[in-house]
Parts: structure tokens; C-alpha cells; sequence
């Protein structure tokens, strides 16, 4: 217990940086994943075939791999090194994007033709029709599996230790280091970490509800 | 509220009309005169290219040879010059809002209300502010006997209600012409006569369609012209009577009594 309360402000401390890179990460993959999920449906073929190529490749690779290849890349191809948050960001933002347009695209291409005939029988323009009739479908469609992702992002996160920054894992490892006493600390960093995830598949659980109306 | 009838000038003029989907040729030539506040039937076995016909009608497939034209202007396709080039996509919406479809699997949007869903063309399209497109389609939901769902969602009607609403967003827009695709199809045998109810009452007003459909004894009823389709072909046209009552054509005869059989196998 005296450990574990040794341990909590260097825990907090980690787990602030884990969930400022994790909301930033989920921030930038949702926009772009969005993007690019609604290009791989309707873009010509070789934008198509490009998203395609991306996913493909990145889901390929594993995050560790990833993460340090950005961090060794990015000082070869600027001739200067940026800040390592900013290639750890970047990294997981490239690879959780692949993710996000699989969602994305799955979700619209899941809706029905119909639908869109129906837009089109209206006389509704292409945009109207993905606004209003396919987005607000598909998003019910996207959420359980982007809340989902959004967990694999902060456990994900944990990764970002590689290049050295002292999120929740390496505060947990590092503290445990200091005090030979690993156990305790190892149950205090999980309960945050589980903490963290608890709090988003509920609110999504709740999100999910507000839009229970849509069944086909 | 609707058009006048003016009986001297077709609306919809189709003239050689011909579709292939690669090498299966569906359309072959068809030709079909709909005169305003006219209804006309296709009736004809599956694959006779009867769905087809109709959802060139609004542009819904683009046809490759003839012509379709509503009101005069060419469908699929814009003349200029002696050129001619497939319609635009914002080209075929505008023609698209002139028309109205009905569909057998009713396609309502599920995230919206009835009222809703009739209210979205009248809004996007039309450019109505929200309260007119609210009272034109409370206004089409009753007189399709919906008064009381106005804020349900598809999932919360029978088949027949769904239908119904399907209609009301359709007709909303006040198409030049409706077109109605096998519209009870789908429904439980005792759900369809409150749908046909509702067509019989637009055909009273005068609403010109065209009307794919199984239900002989309907088309009787409120055709001004049967056209009985086989193999992408008009094979027999004319007044209800003639072509169902005294069918004289031998694959008409044979169309007929197969549904008859089936009927009486089925009940």
C-alpha cells in the first residue's frame, strides 16, 4: 500500500502523457481515417488502389518497428532530427490511420445500395446523399469497432517508450526499478490503464444508445 | 394540386430504347407513349426488362440506344451540336427530382422519421425552409393515413406503413411522373390493399405512372394501358380489358395463366 502510494504521482504523471499522445493520435487518425475511409469508397481508381496499397503495407509492419524506423527516417530525410514525441506521434498517428480508413470503409461501403438509390430517386446531388443519408447511417456502423481501436491506441501508446518518453509504462518500469518492489506497482499501473479504457467503452456503450433507433 | 390532364401531349416518350448489362441484351427497342395523368402498366415475367425500363425512366440505369424523353427533355443524355454525351451527374439529379420512384424494398432511410424522410428531398433539393417542408409532408402523410406517425421511425412501422411513407416521400416533390416498382411485392398479402388504396387515389387525381407490378386484377383497375413485355420487347399494348380479359397474343396467354395457376396453388 506505502508503495503504491510512493508510486501514484509518478504513475499520474505517466498516465497524463500516455492520454495527451493518445488524444492526439485519435484525433488526427479519426480526421484523416474519415478522409481517406470515404476516398477508398468514391475517389477514382488509383487514389483507390494508393489508400489500398497504405493499409496494407502499415498493418504489415509492427508498431515497434514502425516507431523506430520514423525516429531513424526522420533525421535522414530532414537532415535534422524533430522532437521524439513528435516522430512517436507521428508513427502511431500513420499507423492507427490505417486503421481508421478500414473502419471508415467498411462502415459506408456496409450500407445498403439501395439507400443510395433512394437519394437518388429524390433527385439528392452525390454529397447531399453521403451527408445525409449514408454518413449518419454508417456512423452507428463505425463506432463499436473506433472505440475499440481507441483502447489499441492507449495500450499502443505504451510502445512510444522505445524512443524515450516517460509515459505510464516507463514511469511503471522505471519506479519499480527504483524501489525493487515491482508487484504493487505493476497492479497500480494496470488499474490506471484499465481505468482509462473502462471510462471510453462505456461512454461508448452510451453513444452507442443514442443512435439504437437506426435498425434496418 | 396536381397537374391538369392534358391528354394531347405525352410526358414520357420512349422511342427504341435499347440496354445491355455486357452481353445480355435487356431493352430491345421499346417504344411507349405516357400521356399526362395517364397510368400505364408493364406486366411480363422476370427478366422481361420491365424493372429495367422503369429505372431508366429516371435515370437510374442510363440507357444505350434511343431515346427516353420527360417533358421533352432527353434523359440520359445531352444534344449539342449534334453530339451526344451522357448526362452529368448533377444533370441526372435535376431530372432525377422531376421524377419520382417507389421501390419493392421500400429503401426508407432509416435514421430519419416518416416525416423526415419525406421532408429530406423537399429541404435538400427543393430548398425548402424546414417548417413549409415539415407541413408538406404532414400534409402527404395524412392522405396516405399516416397522421399519427409522423415522428416514427421506419423500424417502428409494418411493411404496409413503410410503403406508404415510401409514397409520400416520392410524391412530395410533385414528380411529373411516378413510377412505381413492384411496390407490394414484399408486403404480407394482407398489408397490400391498404398500399394499392393509396395508389388508386393518386391515379384518381390524376397522377401519371407507370407501374411495374404481379397484381393482374389492380392493374385491370386502374390502367388506362397494360403493356405486356417479354424478352426486352413490347409484345402486346393496350386497354386493360383487351390485353388481360381477351389476351390474344400465345406468350401474353401463357404469362396469364401461369400467375392464375400459382394464385390458385398458392391460396
Amino acid at each position: 500500500m506505502e508503495v503504491a502510494l510512493y508510486s501514484l504521482p509518478f504513475l499520474l504523471k505517466g498516465a497524463v502523457v500516455t492520454l495527451w499522445v493518445s488524444a492526439i493520435v485519435a484525433s488526427c487518425s479519426l480526421l484523416l481515417g474519415v478522409l481517406l475511409g470515404t476516398l477508398a469508397c468514391y475517389a477514382p481508381a488509383p487514389i483507390r488502389w494508393a489508400i489500398t496499397l497504405y493499409c496494407d503495407t502499415v498493418r504489415g509492419i509492427p508498431v515497434p518497428v514502425l516507431i523506430l524506423t520514423v525516429y531513424y527516417a526522420v533525421p535522414l530525410l530532414l537532415g535534422f532530427p524533430i522532437n521524439n514525441y513528435a516522430d512517436a506521434i507521428l508513427a502511431l498517428t500513420v499507423f492507427t490511420t490505417a486503421q481508421v480508413t478500414e473502419i471508415a470503409r467498411g462502415a459506408i461501403q456496409s450500407i445498403h445500395f439501395g439507400q443510395i438509390e433512394a437519394g437518388k430517386a429524390i433527385g439528392l446531388g452525390f454529397w447531399p446523399r453521403v451527408l445525409y443519408v449514408v454518413f449518419p447511417q454508417a456512423i452507428r456502423r463505425f463506432l463499436p469497432p473506433w472505440v475499440n481501436n481507441l483502447t489499441d491506441v492507449v495500450k499502443g501508446s505504451a510502445l512510444i517508450s522505445l524512443v524515450g518518453i516517460v509515459e505510464l509504462m516507463l514511469q511503471i518500469k522505471q519506479v519499480a526499478g527504483r524501489i525493487y518492489v515491482p508487484m504493487p506497482v505493476y497492479i497500480a499501473g494496470t488499474i490506471i490503464y484499465f481505468l482509462i479504457n473502462y471510462s471510453l467503452s462505456s461512454a461508448s456503450r452510451k453513444l452507442e444508445g443514442r443512435f439504437a433507433h437506426i435498425r434496418e | 394540386m396536381m397537374a391538369a390532364t392534358d391528354n394531347s401531349a405525352a410526358i414520357v416518350r420512349i422511342r427504341g430504347l435499347g440496354k445491355a448489362f455486357g452481353s445480355n441484351r435487356v431493352l430491345n427497342g421499346v417504344d411507349l407513349d405516357v400521356a399526362r395523368g395517364e397510368v400505364v402498366t408493364i406486366i411480363g415475367p422476370s427478366g422481361s426488362g420491365k424493372t429495367t425500363l422503369l429505372r431508366c425512366v429516371n435515370a437510374l440505369e442510363i440507357y444505350d440506344e434511343g431515346s427516353i424523353t420527360l417533358d421533352g427533355v432527353e434523359v440520359g443524355y445531352l444534344e449539342a451540336a449534334g453530339r451526344r454525351r451522357r448526362r452529368k451527374e448533377r444533370e441526372l439529379s435535376a431530372i432525377r427530382a422531376e421524377t419520382g420512384m417507389v421501390f419493392q424494398m421500400f429503401f426508407l432511410f432509416p435514421h430519419l422519421t416518416a416525416a423526415e424522410n419525406v421532408m429530406l428531398g423537399l429541404r435538400k433539393v427543393r430548398g425548402k425552409d424546414k417548417a413549409s417542408a415539415r407541413a408538406i409532408a404532414e400534409r402527404w402523410l395524412t392522405r396516405v393515413g399516416l397522421a399519427d406517425k409522423f415522428d416514427s421511425y421506419p423500424a417502428q412501422l409494418s411493411g404496409g406503413q413503410q410503403q406508404r411513407v415510401g409514397i409520400a416521400r416520392a410524391v412530395a416533390m410533385e414528380p411529373k411522373v411516378l413510377l412505381l416498382d413492384e411496390i407490394t411485392s414484399a408486403l404480407d398479402p394482407e398489408l397490400v390493399g391498404e398500399v394499392l388504396g393509396v395508389v388508386r387515389q393518386l391515379a384518381d387525381d390524376g397522377m401519371t405512372m407507370i407501374v411495374v407490378t404481379h397484381e393482374m386484377a389492380f392493374a385491370r383497375e386502374v390502367s388506362d394501358l397494360v403493356v405486356f413485355m417479354d424478352g426486352g420487347r413490347i409484345i402486346v399494348e393496350g386497354r386493360p380489358d383487351e390485353v388481360l380479359e381477351k389476351p390474344s397474343h400465345e406468350r401474353l396467354k401463357t404469362f396469364l395463366s401461369r400467375l392464375d395457376s400459382n394464385r390458385k396453388r398458392a391460396s
